[in-house]
């Protein structure tokens, strides 16, 4: 039994914030959320690999202005590699892209592969890295309060159909800030009930009512100590008279200045080409590039 | 507190725990605490407990929005780190957000309809209609989309909706007895 097992949360870079006061970390929260969100709908949607170089470039670059060490927004993605491989594996060898006018680099019984499934492989790598550092940097450099003011703001035409968008953002904002309480109530009633002779380490075999009988123990005090936690939270609210979102006035507004519709603009116009990419020729000429390295 | 207290609810209550479930059910999926595995192929989750407990102590309202955290979260984790290929389908809001928004509603209906009959039972059936209505629906939008055949479908519902319900049932019978003192007839619980 290994002492990381209690460490439930450590590997997780996703959702730190480092301040380090660049002009990123100055911009409306508005705008990175909005950016974010863009940046995910791009890579997403996009199947082309100049498209995605554009995007990793693009994310690459925002961690240069944060001057944030892209070392670190490396480790981030550290723990999710083997996996990541294993699925590269399978994508290759699961998925026969066998057209005709494809290299082919090796072959092994059923085994082929060919210079597409290389591609796919790569596609999921800069898929996936795009991603992960695209929402690294937008933790990274906006604190949870500007994303619970910027989610409010940006719901706000919500409110005026009638959901309950305040409502919302805040419950968001508890649900973030429980997370890593829950983290830690849970290291600590997996250690007290170690040091009594439970064995979390017990993962061997498919017994699931075994498994399920390790759990409960473990689920219903965390389940219950949070909704403790939970009443406390409620009583300090309703002792500074909190009432909903009806009436509320804001002490934090935002005002966009110009710099931040120039980012908005940017981040618009290079998505817009990351989504381009994928319709015109450019990934033909990336791909018979890097084919042309190779050789 | 007294046994018989009647807590009411405020909006302050509502929208912390709102969260506080919120926070759970992507605690659980995160760390995969909320996955047993199983014979049928596909881990057992019990990810969507807290959309229920959350339903049954504070409302459908609260319900639906503990739903929709755990869907944005099951969206994000497909799109973010997809753990094989039926992964690649809940990047559909579709099968991943939507289905969800329905668990605390129903969850709530079977609590409310059985409430005053025998509470321990209707906390029971409420862990199992959440169950069977995120397993259902999520299926169907599956189906929906011509991901897997129809006739594929409830061979997966009954391997891994009815384990998942009872898992459910006991949970939340556990959980909320504990937390509101219900007697269950034999004693008295205490935390």
């Amino acid at each position: 039994m290994s002492a990381s097992e209690f460490e439930l949360l450590r590997t997780v870079t996703l959702g730190q914030y480092l301040p380090t006061a660049s002009p990123i970390h100055r911009a409306d929260p508005r705008v990175k959320l909005v950016a974010g969100m863009l940046l995910v709908l791009a890579v997403t949607a996009t199947s082309s690999l100049a498209g995605l170089t554009l995007a990793l470039a693009l994310v690459v670059a925002g961690f240069a202005v944060a001057r944030i060490p892209i070392g670190y927004a490396l480790s981030g993605i550290k723990p999710m590699l083997p996996f990541l491989a294993l699925l590269g594996i399978f994508q290759a060898i699961a998925i026969p892209q066998n057209d005709a006018n494809t290299t082919v680099y090796w072959h092994w019984a059923f085994i082929t592969l060919t210079a597409r499934d290389a591609l796919a492989v790569a596609l999921l790598f800069a898929k996936f890295s795009a991603l992960v550092w695209g929402l690294s940097l937008l933790s990274f450099t906006t604190t949870t309060t500007e994303l619970t003011h910027g989610t409010e703001h940006l719901l706000r035409p919500l409110q005026r159909i009638g959901l309950p968008a305040h409502e919302f953002a805040l419950t968001l904002n508890v649900a973030l800030r429980f997370i890593p309480l829950l983290a830690q109530e849970t290291e600590r009633l997996m250690k007290a009930q170690a040091s009594r002779g439970a064995d979390f380490g017990a993962g061997r075999g498919w017994n699931f009512v075994r498994r399920f009988r390790k759990l409960i123990p473990l689920l219903v005090p965390l389940i219950l100590a949070t909704l403790q936690r939970a009443e406390d939270l409620i009583l300090a609210m309703e002792a500074r008279c909190y009432t909903g979102g009806k009436g509320r006035t804001h002490l934090v507004h935002f005002h966009a200045r110009t710099a931040d519709y120039a980012l908005l603009a940017l981040v618009v116009v290079v998505l817009a080409a990351v989504m381009a990419a994928g319709i015109g020729s450019a990934d033909t000429l990336v791909w018979r590039a890097i084919s042309t390295i190779w050789r | 507190m007294s046994t018989e207290a009647v807590v009411q609810s405020t909006p302050a209550r509502k929208i912390v725990i709102a969260g506080v479930m919120g926070a759970l059910a992507v605690f659980l999926g995160w760390t995969h605490l909320g996955f047993i595995p199983w014979v049928a192929g596909a881990a057992l989750t019990i990810m969507h407990v807290p959309v229920i407990i959350g339903a049954v102590l504070e409302g459908p309202v609260v319900g639906t929005a503990i739903g929709l955290i755990f869907g944005l979260f099951s969206l994000l984790q497909a799109v973010l780190a997809p753990t094989g290929p039926v992964d690649v389908w809940f990047q559909n809001p579709v099968i991943s957000v939507l289905p969800r928004l329905f668990i605390g509603v129903v969850a709530w209906l079977g609590y409310k309809a059985l409430k005053n009959v025998n509470e321990p039972l209707a906390l029971v059936v409420a862990g199992i209609l959440g169950t069977l209505t995120n397993t259902v629906l999520v299926l169907s939008a599956i189906g929906l989309f011509g991901h897997l055949p129809w006739a594929a479908l409830p061979p997966i519902a009954i391997a891994n909706g009815l384990p998942e319900a009872a898992l459910a049932a006991i949970l939340t019978v556990a959980v909320v007895v504990a937390w509101k003192r219900i007697e269950t007839g034999t004693r008295k619980s205490r935390m």
